[in-house]
């Protein structure tokens, strides 16, 4: 306990003193709020020696009807060019006007684009040019105006490769964190689906947007978010797992306290349960919290298909997940300390097949375990052309060769194969990553204290897993401390029309999802 | 407050089951069995009147003082010295207790699976994964029994179903033949461990809804008889007159189980849950030793104390006894009187001073109109 205290302290003090070396004090003047000059020359010298090296940014000098200096700045490659010349250099150069006008009146009587912000200060032109909007700054004015004209090349809307389903909507994230607000937006149109936007990052002012159904979400979980990523200061986001390391609950812990989901239908039915959802801009991923740990071995599909066929691919689930945790530990487990489990007939098969083995079980079942563990990583990594010839000839340099040169037990085989493939049921890969990870100390418990050793890693587990809170909530919320609303969507999948309470996360606010009796029924009257 | 958490009755019930019947299951129907021979089914059944009896004291007890632990509480009632003393009496017993839980533990394990492994690495791992679940607090071992409990439960009622085919009804008659002083005599053993409800009043006070504590205590009570019932029933059935010969009856019944072939040899099933059963009992003893401890000491974390309490609980264990004869000797014979006289006749005292006190300080305060327990 104590150790652990030393050493987040030790982390935070370094951290400490990296900010105060890093603070970008001879950098450009980005904290600047003074006004703007009146000459727009002076504007434009400020800014350019800020913009110096900075090729991609144009600065457009222009006449305003043929009389009044003005500059337009844009970032290259980051606006809509053929908007900018049709709707706001024709309008404005082919402008008759008086000697004395002023901002306003050229949005009011000029400009043909809708969405348009006036600008007082330096820090307010770097914020709009560094987002895609170009911005207008004009001679003995005092303000400038950005036009919304941001445009630049985003991945279409495709389906999540790591998330695919059979029945259920296809569509996922992308990398444009407008666009996922968007896709949210399109399946809850309600007023009360709330959306507030921060900025972290000290240089790459990543926009983080968090997103919760006003009345449905707990009042004090929504300030908890906010707080927690506004206490977040580092030098750039380029992910959501940035985030997520720095609001966890507990930073020590493998399991993930955060889901993370690159699908809108799920991020959407955790918005109507209560939950507040984080959008990053730059990764189709978003997180949810809080997460408990029964919505981490939950595929959108069990609710899309029949009650029945979620009931039972959810048990099948749970079943494999015990299965991808213990089966490598149990067979070693019984091959080293409990063989007289093993029935005769298959003890004399498994027998024969491990006589020529030069390994104890451990260790083949480590060797099989760690090469396994190998060809998945290398099958993620490798091209696409070619990770597929790999793993035939992994499948085969594992399964056949290594078998028939005596180096593994073809049981063996069977067994790392069959974990294998059962920990791609866990339908959230970071939970997968997690179990696969603790596979390893339970398999050298088993190798040491037999079945023992594997109920004391598993009592440490549920332990470890009883202590973990996400944002406030038990991590097996319905079944320690038992909920006995929550249970009927988590042990089974009961009917739509039964699920009429919401899971109650911190707070018993607004529960009811649904009416009563909305059984079908045939139509009464018709006899 | 030492103790932040708070737990529902439920979760106390679900925490004190396996508390009592992890290790009675393992020894206790040979014990029993000495004594009322074919009528060991009855014993659990008187021996439970002394558990209600100590939930029923206790809940008094705690309805004096609502926040505060026997040991606390002991010395508001006795007076500081005396109080410290008796406090001391109760650590030193849970001390030894926890090390004799662990002992049979580690016992059992080497005698039955673990030939070679040394006791102490048995012993020792166990208690440092219970060391866990004790700095983890009082609400992570109420959450850690909501699983546990359940799945040791139904696994435990599965094996009785697999045994029903050699089950043999003739063994149970004549039912009380040498009439009614076997049964109670065999009830003695069993007695001690139903007075360890007792470990409810380290709980009580972190309860959260006070009224239903007393009904779930009782609950649980019950639910421990009907095991131990169904256990010694089981044991009888299946080995009649053999079950005193026996050190680990459940065990050996487990051996009998053969289904289609396959399902064979199921002890080590057995022996899984129940180290799931005796993880949650020793740590619910480590807990109440770790809390008493540091508010004997007056310290404001029982946390500290958590790791060198778990030391001396792994030497007691190895201290406590010679071998498995000498440890089932003593709980068969002094053992007994000794732990009786620790968790029912010291409450009792304890229950009678506080009404005496009560008494006289209403007289006293009739005229003050002061209430007692804000003393």
């Amino acid at each position: 306990m104590n150790l652990r205290r030393k050493i987040i302290k030790f982390f935070a003090e370094t951290m400490n003193i990296k900010e105060h070396s890093s603070s970008p004090s001879g950098d450009h003047p980005v904290t600047d709020k003074d006004p703007l000059s009146i000459h727009v020359a002076e504007n434009v010298i400020t800014l350019e020696s800020i913009y110096a090296d900075c090729s991609d940014v144009m600065f457009r000098h222009f006449l305003i009807g043929n009389r009044t200096k003005a500059v337009l700045i844009y970032i290259d490659g980051m606006s809509n060019i053929e908007e900018i010349d049709k709707n706001m250099l024709t309008p404005l150069m082919r402008q008759e006007i008086e000697t004395h006008f002023d901002v306003r009146t050229i949005l009011e009587q000029a400009l043909t684009v809708s969405s348009v912000k006036e600008i007082k200060t330096l820090e307010d032109i770097i914020k709009e040019v560094s987002s895609g909007n170009p911005v207008v700054l004009i001679d003995q004015q005092l303000q400038g105006f950005a036009a919304g004209l941001s445009k630049w090349e985003k991945r279409s809307i495709q389906e999540p490769s790591a998330e695919s389903v059979v029945r259920g909507p296809r569509d996922g994230f992308i990398e444009t964190v407008s666009t996922n607000i968007v896709l949210l937006r399109r399946k809850i149109k309600s007023p009360h689906l709330k959306t507030k936007t921060i900025n972290i990052g000290r240089y790459s002012q990543t926009e983080v947007v968090i997103m919760y159904i006003e009345g449905i979400a707990d009042k004090t979980l929504i300030d908890e978010v906010q707080n927690r990523l506004n206490r977040i200061d580092i030098d750039g986001i380029l992910e959501s797992g940035y985030i997520e390391e720095f609001i966890k609950d507990h930073p020590f812990s493998p399991f993930p306290l955060i889901l993370n989901t690159e699908r809108p239908d799920i991020t959407a039915a955790s918005l109507l349960e209560g939950n507040v959802v984080i959008l990053t801009d730059g990764t189709p991923f978003a997180l949810i919290a809080p997460t408990t740990f029964y919505s981490l071995l939950q595929s959108p599909e069990d609710y899309y298909e029949g009650f029945i066929i979620g009931t039972f691919i959810r048990w099948l689930r749970y079943t494999f997940l015990l299965v991808a945790l213990l089966l490598p530990s149990v067979y070693v487990a019984i091959l080293t300390y409990h063989q007289e489990m093993i029935p005769t007939s298959l003890l004399i098969s498994v027998a024969k097949s491990r006589e020529q083995i030069p390994f104890p079980a451990l260790v083949e079942a480590l060797i099989m375990e760690i090469t396994f563990e190998a060809l998945r990583e290398a099958g993620v990594r490798l091209p696409k052309n070619i990770g597929s010839a790999i793993s035939i000839v992994g499948a085969l340099v594992i399964g056949q060769a290594a078998v028939s040169a005596g180096l593994v037990s073809a049981p063996m085989v069977m067994a790392v194969a069959i974990t294998g493939i059962s920990s791609f049921l866990i339908p959230r890969y970071s939970a997968s990553i997690a179990l696969r990870i603790l596979r390893f100390p339970i398999m050298f418990l088993a190798g040491t204290l037999g079945l023992v050793g594997i109920m004391l890693a598993l009592l440490t587990i549920i332990i470890h897993m009883c202590t973990l809170r996400s944002f406030g909530v038990p991590y097996l919320q319905p079944l320690a401390p038992i909920r006995k609303s929550e249970l009927k969507d988590s042990i089974i999948r009961a009917p739509w029309w039964s699920l009429k309470k919401r899971p109650h996360w911190t707070g018993d606010y607004n529960k009811d999802r649904q009416p009563n009796g909305q059984i079908p029924s045939p139509a009464k009257g018709n006899e | 407050m030492m103790e932040r958490g708070k737990i529902s009755p439920v979760q106390m019930a679900l925490l004190m089951n396996p508390a009592i019947s992890a290790t009675v299951l393992l020894l206790v129907p040979a014990i029993t069995a000495k004594q009322a021979h074919r009528d060991l089914w009855l014993s659990p059944i008187w021996a439970s009147l002394i558990g209600f009896f100590v939930v029923f004291i206790t809940y008094q007890l705690n309805k004096l003082y609502p926040k505060e632990t026997i040991i606390e509480y002991s010395e508001q009632i006795l007076g500081k010295l005396v109080g410290k003393l008796v406090g001391a009496v109760f650590l030193l017993f849970y001390l030894h207790i926890t090390g004799i839980i662990v002992r049979e533990y580690g016992e059992f394990l080497s005698g039955a699976f673990l030939q070679h492994t040394p006791i102490a690495v048995i012993i020792g791992t166990m208690v440092l994964v219970c060391s866990f679940a004790v700095i983890g607090g009082l609400e992570v071992i109420g959450r850690a029994s909501e699983i546990i409990v359940p799945i040791v439960m139904l696994l435990y009622l599965f094996i009785f179903i697999l045994l029903l085919k050699d089950l043999e009804i003739e063994n149970m008659f004549p039912i009380m033949e040498k009439g009614i002083k076997p049964s109670l005599m065999g009830s003695i053993v069993p007695q001690s461990w139903f007075s360890e409800f007792l470990l409810i009043s380290f709980f009580l006070p972190y309860v959260k809804n006070k009224k239903k504590g007393m009904k779930w205590g009782m609950i649980s009570v019950i639910s421990v008889m009907l095991l131990m019932v169904l256990t010694n029933m089981m044991n009888l059935l299946l080995f009649g007159n053999l079950t005193p010969s026996l050190t680990y009856p459940v065990m050996i019944a487990a051996r009998y189980i053969s289904i289609a072939d396959f399902l064979e040899h199921l002890e080590s099933i057995v022996m899984a849950i129940w180290i799931a059963g005796t993880f949650i009992k020793i740590t619910v003893f480590y807990y109440v030793l770790a809390l008493g401890t540091a508010q004997w000491l007056k310290l404001s974390e029982y946390r500290p104390v958590v790791l060198p309490l778990g030391f001396l609980v792994l030497l007691h264990g190895l201290w406590s006894a010679r071998d498995l004869q000498e440890l089932s000797h003593f709980l068969a014979t002094s053992g007994a009187v000794y732990i009786l006289s620790v968790q029912v006749v010291i409450p009792v005292i304890l229950l009678l001073v506080a009404f005496i006190r009560k008494k006289v300080q209403q007289r006293k305060g009739s005229l003050q109109n002061e209430s007692p327990i804000n003393h």
